[in-house]
């Protein structure tokens, strides 16, 4: 899974938001570290939607267009889920490895 | 007010392919203005007057046109495949309810619940299985109304449960007939039974909350319409004494899938490119299930040969008619748009 897949995942996690309240949404979860595009989230979108992992949950009228939200569908919310455990044992590997100290180092396996 | 800046983002919109944009773009259109737009009509006039997409912006979307015009349309088979199985489900429990309409109008008739309704003819009258068996059959034909209706309603869990429950008693009766020793065509009995009752029961997993729900209205008029047009003609043929031309079950139903894709196939060649052919996939699927059930009943015709050709035209029929919706089931898996809100099945 892409950064920008994981992040545009997570940003659904919690409730389904339309395509600029992604970007937002992305904006913040990274502290502003990854900054989508309209044509790289529509990228995202069009590639997590062909594989199942989102879904369009409404569209709402607003300034006269209609804004579509998406939501995870529940495999997007497993792929998430499986993503999140992977990176966080990465993580715990490489702090463990480096030799940093703290609460993210102390379940480091081995 | 954001006419001028809207009008430039489309502009470089039309970098990506056509089929995409016809998803897409709009969405991305709202998105972009978003972004763009403070909400301060003011500023925005400016804005829209004065600004264009970035270069940045510009470039994401020349990247997503450079993959996408590489790659093709993205398959969603998996959403393709889970609608067709849906319907597929819907249309086999729609046999299902217009058969146990059929005992129930048959049972108040026969009885005379309605007091002004005549007697039926002694022809139409079929032999019914006696005692608990008539109960039981009774029942399994209402749980297949209410079956359809649940799973129309949303209600996926009782359906499911009332559905295994329904396949029951055919199952009892398959196995009392082996072990007994009476049954007429063992291996057609069973496969009939695979691929009319377990079958269904067990795609009925492909309805789950996360799935779009079906069109419930035009699939509860299916019902009353259904048997009208099916038993109608049938009762007719009977009524007047020409019980010689009613097809068997199998033969039926591939009539009536060999209908339904000759009225669907000129649809199929009017939009060849629109990728909306959810229900070629269905018809494709059904027809399979008729011709494999046409097949495997010929068993049971081994020792009259004009059963036997009248079974195989019906096959052949089937087969010929599905082939003209085979194409677009094809294309249907590589073009399939993503589940947009209220897509029905």
């Amino acid at each position: 899974m892409t950064g920008q897949a994981f992040f545009v995942l997570t940003a659904l996690a919690d409730g389904p938001r339309h395509g600029y309240g992604i970007v937002g949404e992305v904006a913040e979860l990274s502290q502003s570290r990854v900054k989508l595009k309209i044509g790289s989230l529509y990228g995202v979108l069009e590639r997590l939607a062909a594989e199942g992992l989102i879904e369009a949950d409404r569209e709402e009228a607003h300034d006269g267009r209609l804004r579509r939200y998406y939501r995870l569908t529940e495999d997007g919310r497993r792929a998430l889920a499986e993503e999140a455990e992977l990176r966080a044992a990465t993580a715990r590997v490489v702090r463990a490895r480096l030799g940093l100290t703290g609460p993210a180092a102390a379940g480091a396996p081995g | 007010m954001s006419g001028d800046l809207e009008r430039r983002y489309r502009r470089v919109l039309r970098l990506l392919p056509g089929w995409y944009r016809a998803r897409w773009q709009e969405d991305m259109v709202a998105a972009f203005l978003d972004s763009s737009l403070t909400g301060n009509p003011e500023a925005d006039e400016y804005i829209s007057r004065t600004a264009g997409p970035s270069g940045a912006e510009v470039a994401s979307v020349a990247g997503l046109a450079v993959r996408l015009h590489l790659s093709g349309p993205r398959t969603s088979r998996r959403y393709a495949w889970g609608q067709a199985i849906r319907r597929a489900v819907l249309a086999v429990l729609l046999v299902h309810a217009v058969l146990a309409v059929d005992v129930l109008v048959f049972l108040v008739w026969s009885h005379r619940v309605v007091g002004w309704l005549p007697a039926p003819q002694a022809n139409l009258l079929t032999a019914e299985p006696a005692g608990a068996w008539a109960r039981v059959y009774c029942l399994v034909g209402v749980a297949w109304i209410v079956v359809f209706v649940a799973l129309l309603l949303g209600r996926y869990h009782i359906a499911r449960v009332l559905a295994a429950l329904a396949i029951v008693p055919n199952l009892v009766a398959l196995l009392q007939a082996h072990f007994t020793g009476v049954m007429p065509a063992a291996f057609g009995s069973w496969i009939f039974w695979v691929l009319l009752d377990l079958a269904p029961v067990l795609a009925m997993t492909a309805f789950h909350r996360d799935a779009p729900p079906a069109a419930r209205w035009p699939w509860l008029l299916a019902l009353p319409v259904g048997y009208l047009l099916v038993y109608g003609p049938l009762l007719a043929l009977q009524a007047t004494g020409n019980s010689a031309w009613l097809p068997d079950f199998s033969g039926l139903c591939c009539i009536l899938v060999s209908l339904a894709c000759l009225a669907h196939a000129p649809r199929t060649w009017s939009r060849p490119a629109a990728g909306t052919g959810l229900w070629s996939l269905t018809l494709a699927l059904l027809a399979a299930v008729a011709a494999a059930n046409r097949i495997v009943s010929l068993t049971g015709y081994l020792n009259d040969p004009h059963l036997i050709n009248v079974s195989l035209a019906e096959l052949l029929i089937v087969l010929a008619a599905a082939a003209l919706v085979a194409s677009d089931a094809a294309r249907t898996q590589a073009v399939t748009p993503p589940p947009y809100p209220h897509a029905m099945a």
